[in-house]
């Protein structure tokens, strides 16, 4: 089943096309990860899987109905997305920014709730940032930021998640923190979620269903160790490879081949 | 660890019916300190000129006692009060609408082209022979919504870009301002000088019946301005965040702009273009409030209060001279702006 589906989706900015005649069906209740090389259109998709973008042909459908069709205060009850860079508003504190969430619950007579409280306290908690409730988000590490802005997208508490490159500017400590806590959310609260990542073994190792995209086009999509090879490698990134299992998690990995020029003799 | 107080971090909850209200406790504060120090400029405002008039007396007047002093106080002072302070929190919210939406700090009805808009085709009435203070406010009213209705039509492309919107203001601000200089030099000597104090800022001469406009706007559009007191908070975040929150973003920027033009081009309308108010009263009141957007009443309150401080300076300080206010509100608000940034530049290196 999917709640959220693309049908003959064409995207462009400008008269410049990016996406043309996109087919993808979000599975539910599942992790599924956009991958593909530089301005393959993995973003612009997700985007516009999040109405940011309004589609210059065909549509997202959520549950059936048009996107561009619907309320965005209804999509955002349903819909959370995390862009690739938010920009908090100075000196706002933490609490205040995760309680920010909220909006699409409230109105202008019901400012404030009990699950309101409920929810914001539980984001908080689930990301690990209630102790940083007061301290103001500028003052943040880039690590502790991210969870913070996660914090915010899950106190919305809606069913999709979408996040936009979570891991950019952050460690690999930090990445897999937040590539974990992502994955405990789908499989403890049934969280249906897609990630843009453009590592392709982060990909491998955290999706439940993997779509490379290529040139505005899915090249494949399926569970990671049934599609991920070498040839689909060479394919999308033009790189030579060799696919190994995880040693870890069993799942496929990526090990560049012929590296620095290796088939060059070696200068002494 | 005790309990997290999550409500967004200090902030009280108002109930009233089935209706639920946040409160920024440090803002209702700083806006009850405010309000004493309002009245305290305005019975100081109502004391000092030439009859003093001790501030028990004053009081005993607004109380409706009689007294010698009562048509100084009511029919002489009141009234220029009265515009001092509609048009200080009129310029105090006008100029935090519209550094919102720019997301500029440096944006302000004076910056993006609407003073000048107001002042332009006020000028141009001056010179055509045009000089009733009762008509000039209404025709500088719509010299300013059409140079903001130009700035955005300018600005728009498939959306409002802030940084377009800002840079668009200032460039139709100094075509316009060169506009009225040219109608200052083709124009009559006496037209000029008088075109000249109303561009710096005058409350001189203005009661009840020229601040009409400006209080009819205040009261109709206080609705208007209590929305977009709390729709400021989703659209200082970035667009795609606001857009993800379900934030109708073109419409809610749009109405913001809508408020803050027409309180700035009536305010203008009422006493010319004070400088410096718009800009520096939402700085000083979000600094103070220390929230993450500016906060409306607080700038409306400063606002009020920078004018009618500096409307009493003007009027006593070279006495019998008078200053129009405008020369004095940069005076009374940037100095203390400039300390409060230099003190939180200071706070902010400790931690």
């Amino acid at each position: 089943m999917s709640r959220l589906q693309a049908r003959e989706l064409t995207l462009a900015y400008e008269d410049r096309t990016v996406v043309e005649e996109l087919d993808l069906a979000i599975p539910d209740g599942r992790v599924t990860v956009i991958v593909g090389p530089n301005a393959c259109g993995k973003s612009t998709t997700l985007r516009a899987l999040g109405r940011l973008l309004r589609p210059a042909g065909g549509a997202v459908l959520l549950d059936g109905e048009e996107l561009a069709k619907l309320p965005t205060k209804r999509i955002a009850r349903s819909i959370g997305l995390l862009p690739q860079t938010p920009v908090a508003p100075e000196a706002i504190t933490v609490a205040d920014l995760v309680s920010r969430g909220r909006q699409p619950h409230q109105a202008w007579w019901k400012q404030w709730s009990e699950e309101d409280e409920r929810a914001v306290t539980d984001a908080m908690e689930r990301t690990d940032v209630a102790a940083l409730a007061d301290r103001s988000v500028d003052a943040l590490s880039g690590g502790q930021r991210q969870r913070v802005w996660i914090a915010m997208a899950l106190a919305q508490e809606t069913d999709l998640l979408l996040l936009d490159e979570p891991t950019t500017y952050l460690d690999i400590s930090h990445q897999v923190e937040v590539l974990d806590l992502v994955r405990r959310l789908n499989r403890l609260r049934g969280r249906t979620v897609v990630l843009v990542l453009h590592d392709l073994n982060q990909a491998a190792r955290y999706a439940d269903h993997l779509v490379a995209m290529k040139a505005g086009r899915v090249v494949a999509e399926g569970p990671p160790e049934e599609i991920v090879t070498a040839e689909l490698v060479r394919d999308v990134f033009g790189l030579s490879s060799v696919v190994v299992p995880d040693p870890v998690t069993g799942s496929p990995l990526v090990v560049p081949g012929a590296p620095w020029g290796a088939e060059e003799p070696v200068r002494s | 660890m005790t309990t997290v107080n999550v409500r967004p971090a200090g902030h009280g909850l108002v109930r009233a019916g089935r209706g639920s209200f946040l409160v920024h406790r440090r803002s209702a504060l700083v806006a009850g300190g405010l309000l004493l120090l309002l009245a305290a400029a305005c019975v100081a405002y109502l004391c000092v000129g030439e009859k003093s008039v001790a501030p028990g007396e004053v009081l005993r007047i607004l109380l409706g006692e009689p007294s010698p002093s009562a048509f100084v106080v009511e029919e002489l002072r009141e009234p220029r009060l009265v515009v001092a302070l509609a048009v200080g929190a009129a310029f105090g919210i006008a100029g935090g609408l519209i550094q919102t939406v720019a997301r500029n700090p440096l944006a302000s009805p004076d910056i993006i082209g609407i003073s000048q808009g107001a002042g332009a085709v006020t000028v141009a009435a001056m010179t055509f022979g045009l000089t009733s203070y009762t008509v000039l406010p209404y025709v500088s009213i719509a010299g300013g919504i059409l140079a903001a209705a130009l700035v955005y039509a300018f600005a728009w492309r498939g959306g409002l870009h802030a940084t377009r919107f800002v840079l668009i203001g200032i460039g139709i601000a100094i075509a316009l301002r060169s506009l009225i200089t040219l109608f200052m030099t083709k124009g009559d000597y006496l037209v000029a000088q008088q075109a000249q104090i109303w561009m710096t800022g005058s409350l001189n001469g203005r009661g009840w019946d020229e601040s009409a406009p400006i209080r009819w706007t205040l009261l109709l559009l206080l609705p208007a301005v209590l929305w977009a007191a709390r729709a400021q908070r989703t659209v200082s975040l970035d667009d795609d965040t606001a857009t993800a929150l379900g934030v109708r973003l073109g419409a809610v920027r749009l109405g913001l702009v809508a408020v803050g033009v027409v309180l700035a081009s009536v305010a203008t309308g009422v006493a010319g273009p004070v400088d410096f108010v718009a800009l520096l009263a939402p700085q000083i009141a979000r600094r103070m409030t220390r929230t993450a957007q500016i906060p409306l009443l607080c700038s409306a309150l400063t606002g009020a209060v920078i004018v009618v401080v500096a409307d009493l300076l003007g009027r006593r300080l070279f006495s019998p001279v008078e200053l129009p206010v405008g020369v004095l509100t940069a005076a009374v608000g940037a100095p203390y702006l400039i300390w409060l940034i230099v003190r939180s530049r200071a706070v902010g290196g400790k931690t």
